[in-house]
């Protein structure tokens, strides 16, 4: 790595070392309106064109507008899907602002403060004062002893943020250019601002981070969810708004016609799965994207494609508490509702998202199964990989798609037993001849209601068949991080796959299993994958240890320790080594 | 095609005289008279003894869930325009349990027709009030809601800017025919009410004593007339016919066309 690039026009103040050699992470925090969001994207698709990988979160309050935010970066030499465990900088415009992010933000003994000259308050103790370094900047504009309209906040920030990282003020400059060029007066404003924070002399620098020059992508969590989506077929889409899944929505209102495909804002959470199933029916993919709340209202729904065999993509963005709960923030307490939800006894297939990267990929699979088994799949994302900005190399072309088996005359009939996976080829309507009755009541194999017992075992029997061919299908469905000979073991799933990616690298005695599909579960992967362990753990967002008490009906679990905490906050390496100790 | 080409093997699972039958002769004769390929026909219902007409007719048929027909059959028409789309169920499953979507499938005038036979109770689970259930009978029989007045659908239609609201009565079957015909051919969101008597129920005579109160709407009865239409819908005596039938974007009198945007759902309507 070439160290010191300086930063062209002016001499650099005094050199700082961070935590992780390979990275950098820079937070902001400010009041709503100040732009904590833009100056984390814009910092995030700097270092996107210059071939730095990184990830972006935010912290917000319920309110999700106005209020205290924050935005945390961390760009990286190599691929992320961590925002970091400790913040390199920190701009802050009012340290009474601070309280808010307990957890969020963390500093080390090298990180760099920078807080307004008019401020004479002092950071908070939990952040982690010790040894950092502490830079003063005028950012507000004092006249008569009132604040007035100066410069904007962030894009002082932004200049001082670009120098700390020893980027060249030209990337800066021409980020802008690029992202506000149609609003000329709004732009020179901010390059002006941009300037002023840029040519700060004695603003400490950081040893230059080096990119590879090639030109990445940046995606939410939900965009990607969206496009890997469409990528594999989707072309038919109804939703309900909905924190924090919106942008599902919102990226397919945009995206999805031009793919040939509708998307319908549904009255509701049971019409937008009613709506899916209908087009789902006339075959055509179809998905639908929400929440806990949608998730409770979708459950009757959920039920009719299961037993209808129809395919329907779900997708669930999950967020903290029952009820409302916490809407912009993070949980992983939709397990038990995904696993078990609904009357009946009802097959449906549940697979967790790891991280953005993963949300594409992860879509194809569930169209595959949903498609190929004629099942309802649930998709469980979270607040925290959905709201995440993420920077990932170009998207690969897709894989093939999978597609459903179609009935052409002659075919058996649209309930038949005699099939060894369960599936029957689906009628699309506008077949001649295969007209049929679907239906919620329970049907014999040819379709007509019925209340025959044996009827009813059979059939049920059937369905189930096909979560025995998707196991089989899917055994290889989970990853594993860390050394083969690690003695100690980390279940988890969904996005503490980021955390553990980060953890193994620290901790070389742990290794971890991560599911991709939950139900049905990749049981023999695991069994193989804990050989030779000692110490076990199974981790997750969620007070109640439902990941871990849903191990237990799968295997033994004897030994294994439950390292749970309740959500809000993403779980950082500081929450895992205490939950660790505790659990010991 | 025959109207009995229309219907499927199974043969229905209704009372003797239930008024389901005529709602299922008039849809395949006016199935018939559009000459509908059955490939390209969708039937959609809800839950309760009417949603099971789906299943006897020869199409594809989808009997959902108690309330949700139609956002299953949104789904399907907007994913599949080439299909043509008739909802059907009873009073409970569209006015009770899935009345919030009815306004909605209205304001989205996507084309479908909603059919829905009224019996004023809840036919399946036994004979409770619906929300169409007349006062004097639920006091008569301890039903619940005695002092809650009926809904009056056609005029909650009219109020959701449906283009296309009707009315027909089980019982009169080359009428609501015609009827149904009309509405299977107006090009985006339709309503028919159709009157029917529950022989279980209600009292045998039910659906005679309704008829009588129904009146025939006169052959140039101004149905583009949103306020004639209203005052056809109220009161104590039902309007048989299509009530109101919009042409969308067709000129006023005065020449100018209306601004849908500024209108919103009481576009085409004149207030004076
Ligand atoms: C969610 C749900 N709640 C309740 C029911 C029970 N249920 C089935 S049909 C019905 C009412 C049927 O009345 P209506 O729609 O008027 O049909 P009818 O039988 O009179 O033709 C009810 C309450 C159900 N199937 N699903
Ligand atoms: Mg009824």
């Amino acid at each position: 790595m070439s160290t010191s690039k300086p930063a062209a026009h002016h001499p650099p103040g005094p050199t700082v070392r961070r935590g992780d050699p390979d990275s950098a992470v820079v937070s902001l925090v400010g009041s709503g309106g100040e732009g904590a969001a833009l100056f984390g994207e814009l910092i995030l698709s700097m270092a996107a064109r210059q071939g730095l990988y990184g990830v972006m979160v935010q912290s917000y309050g319920p309110q999700i507008r106005g209020g205290e935010s924050a935005s945390l970066v961390r760009v990286s030499r190599r691929e992320v899907c961590h925002e970091g465990e400790e913040t390199d900088l920190l701009i802050c415009f009012r340290t009474p602002d601070m309280g808010r992010f307990r957890g969020f933000i963390r500093l080390h003994e090298g990180s760099v403060v920078t807080l307004d000259s008019k401020d004479t308050g002092d950071l908070p103790e939990w952040v982690g004062t010790a040894g950092v370094h502490t830079y003063r900047f005028p950012f507000t504009n004092i006249v008569d002893g009132h604040e007035v309209a100066g410069d904007p906040k962030n894009m002082l920030a932004l200049g001082l943020a670009c120098r700390y990282l020893g980027w060249d003020a030209d990337l800066g400059r021409h980020e802008l250019r690029q992202r506000f060029g149609n609003r000329p007066a709004l732009l020179s404003k901010d390059l002006d601002a941009f300037d002023r924070g840029y040519g700060s002399q004695d603003m400490p620098t950081m040893p230059h981070l080096q990119g590879s020059g090639r030109n990445l992508h940046i995606e939410t969590g939900n965009e990607a969810v969206a496009r890997g989506a469409m990528q594999a077929g989707l072309r038919f889409f109804a939703g309900y708004p909905i924190t924090p899944s919106s942008e599902i929505l919102e990226t397919l209102i945009d995206e999805l016609p031009g793919h040939g495909g509708s998307v319908v804002q549904a009255e509701d959470e049971i019409s937008a799965l009613g709506m899916v199933l209908g087009a789902s029916f006339g075959g055509v993919k179809a998905m639908t994207a929400t929440s806990g709340p949608g998730l409770s209202l979708m459950t009757e729904m959920m039920g009719l494609s299961a037993k209808s065999e129809i395919p329907a993509v779900i997708v669930d963005c999950q967020r903290a508490g029952p009820a409302t709960g916490m809407p912009s923030r993070t949980e992983q307490s939709d397990l038990n509702h995904a696993l078990y939800s609904g009357h009946g006894d009802l097959p449906r297939v549940v697979m967790g998202v790891m991280d953005v990267v993963h949300a594409r990929d992860i879509m194809h699979k569930a169209f595959s199964i949903s498609e190929g088994y004629q099942v309802p799949v649930l998709v469980l994302s979270d607040a925290y990989i959905a709201q995440r900005h993420q920077i990932r190399d170009e998207v690969p072309p897709p894989p093939a798609q999978v597609n459903r088996s179609v009935w052409r005359e002659d075919g058996p009939t649209r309930f038949n037993l005699d099939t060894a996976d369960g599936v029957v080829p689906f009628r699309v309507p506008g077949t001649p001849g295969g007209q049929y009755l679907a239906a919620g009541i329970e049907q014999t194999p040819a379709g007509t209601p019925s209340a025959d017992t044996t009827i009813h075992a059979l059939m049920g029997e059937k369905r189930w068949r096909k979560m025995d061919a998707i196991a089989e299908h899917t055994e290889s469905w989970f990853r594993v991080l860390g050394k083969p000979g690690a003695t100690r073991g980390i279940i988890a799933w969904g996005s503490n796959y980021g955390l553990l990616c980060e953890w193994v690298k620290a901790h070389p005695e742990y290794r971890a299993f991560v599911p991709e599909i939950l139900m049905p579960f990749p049981i023999k992967g695991l069994e193989e994958w804990r050989k030779g362990l000692g110490w076990t753990g199974a981790l997750e967002l969620a007070h109640t240890g439902q990941f871990y008490k849903y191990l237990k009906t799968l295997t033994d679990v004897e030994g294994t320790r439950s390292l749970k905490r309740s959500g809000g906050l993403p779980l950082s390496m500081v929450d895992l080594d205490r939950l660790i100790r505790q659990a010991d | 095609m025959k109207p009995k080409d229309y219907r499927s093997e199974l043969e229905p699972v209704w009372c003797t005289a239930c008024g389901a039958f005529g709602v299922l002769k008039a849809i395949t004769q006016a199935l018939t008279d559009l000459e509908v390929p059955p490939e390209k026909l969708a039937m959609v219902s809800g839950i309760g003894c009417t949603s099971r007409l789906p299943g006897y007719t020869n199409a594809y048929s989808f009997n959902s869930l108690h309330g949700r027909s139609l956002p299953i059959a949104t789904g399907l028409k907007v994913a599949r325009p080439d299909m043509r789309t008739l909802v059907v169920g009873g009073d409970g499953d569209g006015f009770s349990i899935g009345l919030g979507h009815i306004f909605h499938a209205a304001k989205r005038n996507v084309d479908l027709t909603y059919i829905v036979l009224d019996n004023g109770v809840y036919g399946l689970t036994k004979g409770q009030a619906s929300p169409t259930t007349e006062t004097k009978f639920k006091q008569r029989r301890g039903l619940a809601g005695p002092d809650e007045a009926p809904l009056n659908p056609v005029m909650l239609l009219l109020a959701s800017g449906c283009g296309f609201v009707a009315r027909g009565h089980a019982g009169n079957l080359p009428h609501l025919r015609t009827v149904i015909r009309e509405a299977i051919q107006y090009p985006a969101f339709s309503f028919v009410h159709v009157l029917a008597g529950c022989v279980t129920y209600q009292k045998p005579e039910y659906a005679d004593e309704i008829y009588h109160r129904c009146d025939v709407l006169p052959e140039n009865f101004p149905n583009d007339d949103f306020i004639a239409a209203s005052e056809a819908a109220r009161g104590e005596r039902f309007s048989l016919g299509v009530i109101y039938k919009k042409s969308p974007g067709e000129p006023l009198p005065d020449g100018s066309v209306t601004d849908d945007d500024d209108m919103g759902i009481w576009r085409g309507i004149q207030v004076s």
